[in-house]
């Protein structure tokens, strides 16, 4: 059965079970990926899925129900979306949206990627192995990578919206071992586009060897409160674990400190945080959220003044002011949540070099470890473990491991001393330039 | 789920190249969730996913195409598009399959699916209200319900057809106590494979007063002091440490590479005498168990160190090949959508002479963590590091105040060796352990021990 059929099935027998209204999100991919190791494939990957949700207001409450297959009872469906309605007891409306008059046309499609073969993104992925290899006897190649993807959405309601958007991106990731004698440090290197012509195999596969070589030797320091320099994607890692305060549903639920704060200084006067789903090449960039809601830039914190949560129809409408479009699906079989796009701090005007030029005595942070056990995300509390280098007079004389590095992550906003110019995004789609930050706790020997 | 000849002419089309060896993977996977946040039912969901995936492997290379439309012309495009990836000259005569037959060591009394809901609801409701009695410093609860039917089919080249039902059934209780600028969380995560019978075997308002109390004992804790001490972990989900510090290491996916401290190191000393591992997938509807692993090797009882010395890996049929092992039954996967390799069920360090009690009193000054918090390794140089949900200073042999914000950091294969003191307390504990083959369902566990010398993060 294809997907407007089954959306004609489903509405009309949602009709009869007595929804008010209700929605269908349907989702569907391919995707295609090849490791390499040792000159060989290891992994050779191609997929096709999808699956939809049906979602129906009853009663005032909304019921969910997902599959993959298509070939379903749909009278079954909505009874099942309509038992769970019946359970739901919260006050909060959730709406099917009516859509909006325009949406932004957005690029997150490049027709050429279709007709990128296999064998070129294998060439590919040898070369990123090949060229490791090359860089320094000490390396061992654990893993080079190339993964390819589209991706297709649709929505269609009973309220008039019907909007689709299809996508597409390529990743190449590389992940090596530096070895001397003992002492061995695994890193990994990652680059998302749209164009494998974009693709540098050589500079992604050396600076994956940097990193792993760099941290060969590290030991510890001696703990106390140092100025820490985080690097980029570090950074944007940290502030990734802290979202979930800046999201209103969390904030209405009292599981954020941000409660209450809008209007307030959250951080320090140089700290500017933007959400950007129309940003050109961004990896969550987006022409519509997860209902429907038309995408639009705003900024979260302006000069350190929290400006705005992250809205949903939902929570919008509990606030009474209007999504922000950050209504999110992780995948058609979730519920309709809330999820920032392309979430990151304003680069500020000096060069990494120059901060660390100005430090007596601190840490540069580029790894942390135990992001998803050491951070507490509602006190803001974390506790990480760390490496990087150490810095004497202005420059960064040796490798540092065996640290840990603990603070408040809302504490830490406020001492911000320093936002670089490399604004750079994890995988995720969060950003952020390296910062200084004026003493934090770090234990070591 | 699939016929028998579909299953055979897609077989046939994935070995079409050459290759060694083929495998089908057919799963139906039913669920449903439902949670309840300070008291309000926010969440109510429920589905199916279903799908197939096609895994052909010759020599060392592996092939994995899947995909949700199952029409066997589809399968059989599929399986051939994979199959063009190899040239190989193994020749295969699949007629006729070899049925596993599975005695179900893992009874379900309750089907999910004939479990009213508003049952679920009210079974939720009774620990948020009892968390909530707990003590006025509690400000927020977040109770949630998950079960899966997990139907699976695996068929190979080899004639094997074996099926197995999982039942899973998963309770999260989560209890916020705030004062006016802090806010700590306790937190507990019963599972079992299982049907409801094991939400109506729980004691919701046991786990909920225990959940209140961490939060309540956090909130008035100073921060923990760092450095290096003797660390006294509890049981239970303690034996997170082993998991993310060793049993990530014995996985036979790592090994294969060589990318494990553990390589080569079969029959020799790695931890200290105390220390016997143990993972165990056939034990009765625990969590982590099945009658089957995603390769169809049944699950079985693998000792992993016994007294210290290591005496075997966790394999699955590719790496364990590399490396000249049989398949263990250790095989996983979290659908159809990803390539099984090895990981733990039921991981657990076994039951030692020593008395709690002892542990304590022989400890002069040292680091208590009661609950451990969840962690991650580096497979290749063995750092791990984890968070402490609850702990406690010990001074001259007692149990002192409450601190919060530790964190543990160190290195496995030191760390095993430094184990000097378990107890014979040993408990189970459940949770969801994430790797290459996806988030799977798994127990940790161990008794109360003590690690003498361990790297104690904190802002004390």
């Amino acid at each position: 059965m294809d997907i407007r059929t089954l959306k004609d099935r489903l509405f009309e027998s949602a009709e009869k079970e007595g929804f008010e209204s209700c929605e269908i999100y349907y989702q569907s991919g391919s995707s295609f990926t090849v490791s390499i190791y040792k000159g060989n494939i290891e992994k050779y990957q191609s997929s096709e899925n999808g699956g939809f949700c049906f979602r129906g207001l009853y009663k005032g409450n909304m019921g969910y129900y997902f599959s993959e297959a298509l070939d379903i009872d749909a009278d079954k469906a909505v009874k099942t979306a309509k038992e769970n309605a019946e359970v739901i007891t919260t006050k909060d409306r959730e709406f099917i949206y009516k859509g909006d008059k325009e949406y932004p046309s957005v690029n997150v499609y490049n027709a050429a990627l279709e007709n990128v073969s296999a064998e070129q993104k294998i060439q590919a992925a040898l070369s990123i192995e090949k060229y490791a290899n090359e860089y320094d006897s000490r390396i061992t190649v654990n893993r080079s990578m190339i993964t390819s993807g589209d991706s297709y959405v649709y929505i269609c309601n009973t309220e008039g919206l019907e909007v689709s958007e299809k996508g597409n991106h390529i990743l190449a990731y590389a992940e090596v071992m530096a070895k001397d004698g003992e002492d061995t440090r695994e890193k990994g290197e990652i680059w998302i586009g749209t164009d494998i012509s974009e693709l540098n195999e050589k500079e992604l596969a050396e600076s994956a060897c940097k990193k792993a070589l760099s941290a060969l030797g590290a030991k510890s320091i001696p703990g106390g409160a140092l100025k820490t320099v985080i690097e980029n994607e570090t950074f944007a890692d940290i502030l990734s674990c802290f979202l979930n305060s800046f999201i209103a549903e969390n904030v209405q639920k009292g599981f954020s400190l941000l409660k209450d704060k809008k209007g307030d200084r959250i951080a320090s006067d140089i700290v500017t945080i933007t959400d950007d789903p129309l940003m050109e090449g961004g990896y969550a960039t987006t022409a519509f959220d997860g209902e429907g809601v038309a995408s639009c830039r705003k900024t979260i914190v302006e000069k350190g003044i929290l400006k705005t949560y992250l809205y949903n129809l939902k929570s919008a409408n509990a606030d009474g002011v209007r999504s922000t479009g950050n209504g999110y699906k992780g995948s058609f079989r979730a519920t309709v949540s809330t999820a920032p796009t392309n979430f990151y701090i304003e680069k500020g005007s000096k060069s990494k070099e120059e901060a660390i030029s100005s430090i007596e005595y601190g840490v540069y942070i580029n790894d942390v470890a135990g992001l998803h056990s050491g951070t507490n995300s509602i006190s803001g509390d974390f506790s990480l473990a760390a490496e990087g280098f150490l810095i004497e007079n202005g420059s960064i004389t040796r490798s540092v491991d065996q640290i840990t590095i603990a603070g408040n992550f809302y504490e830490i906003l406020k001492n911000i001393d320093t936002v670089c110019s490399d604004l750079k995004f994890n995988s995720s789609a969060i950003g952020s330039p390296t910062v200084v930050i004026n003493g934090i706790e770090v234990s070591g020997e | 789920m699939i016929s028998e000849k579909t299953v055979q002419n897609v077989l046939a089309a994935a070995v079409s190249t050459g290759a060694g060896f083929a495998e089908i993977f057919v799963e139906n996977n039913c669920k449903s969730n439902i949670a309840v946040t300070n008291g309000i039912v926010d969440k109510a969901n429920s589905g199916m996913d279903k799908g197939c995936g096609i895994r052909i492997i010759n020599g060392e290379r592996v092939i994995y195409v899947y995909t949700n439309n199952m029409s066997e012309d589809n399968l059989i495009r599929i399986a051939k598009e994979g199959a063009a990836a190899i040239k190989g000259d193994t020749e295969h005569n699949i007629t006729v399959f070899n049925r596993l037959g599975i005695s179900n060591a893992h009874p379900v009394a309750v089907m999910p699916d004939t479990v009213e809901k508003k049952r679920i609801v009210d079974f939720l409701m009774q620990g948020h209200s009892r968390a909530m009695a707990y003590d006025s410093l509690i400000t927020q609860t977040g109770l949630s319900y998950l079960d899966s039917v997990q139907n699976v089919l695996i068929a190979n080249t080899e004639g094997l057809w074996a099926e197995d039902e999982r039942v899973r059934t998963r309770i999260s209780v989560s209890v916020v106590a705030s004062n006016e600028s802090e806010k700590q969380t306790g937190y507990f995560g019963p599972g079992a494979l299982q049907g409801f019978e094991f939400c109506e075997d729980l004691d919701i308002e046991a786990i909920a007063d225990e959940a209140a109390r961490c939060a309540v004992t956090m909130l008035k804790a100073e921060n923990c002091p760092s450095g290096k001490m003797p660390v006294v972990m509890g049981n239970g989900f303690g034996g997170v440490i082993f998991h993310e510090a060793c049993g990530h290491g014995l996985e036979a996916a790592a090994i294969s590479k060589r990318a494990s401290v553990f390589t080569d190191k079969i029959g020799e000393k790695i931890a200290s005498d105390k220390v016997t591992a143990i993972d165990d997938g056939t034990m009765p509807n625990q969590w982590g168990s099945m009658n089957i692993d995603d390769e169809g090797t049944p699950c079985r009882k693998n000792v992993l160190i016994e007294k210290g010395v290591l005496k075997t890996y966790m394999t699955d049929r590719y790496n364990g090949g590399i490396i000249g092992m049989a398949p263990s039954g250790n095989s996983r996967r979290e659908s159809y959508k990803l390539v099984p390799v090895s990981r733990m069920t039921n991981t657990y360090i076994a039951a030692g002479t020593d008395k709690r009690e002892d542990i304590i009193a022989d400890t002069e000054y040292g680091l208590y963590a009661k609950y451990m918090g969840g962690g991650s390794v580096n497979p290749a140089s063995g750092d791990f590091n984890f968070a402490v949900n609850e702990a406690y200073i010990i001074r001259n042999g007692k149990i002192c105040e409450p601190v919060r914000g530790a964190t543990l950091i160190g290195k496995g294969s030191v760390v095993l060796k430094n184990i000097d003191r378990v107890s014979d307390d040993l408990a189970l504990a459940e949770g969801m352990c994430g790797a290459s083959s996806g988030s799977i369902p798994v127990c940790v566990g161990q008794p109360m021990l003590r690690v003498q010398n361990i790297t104690v993060g904190g802002r004390g």
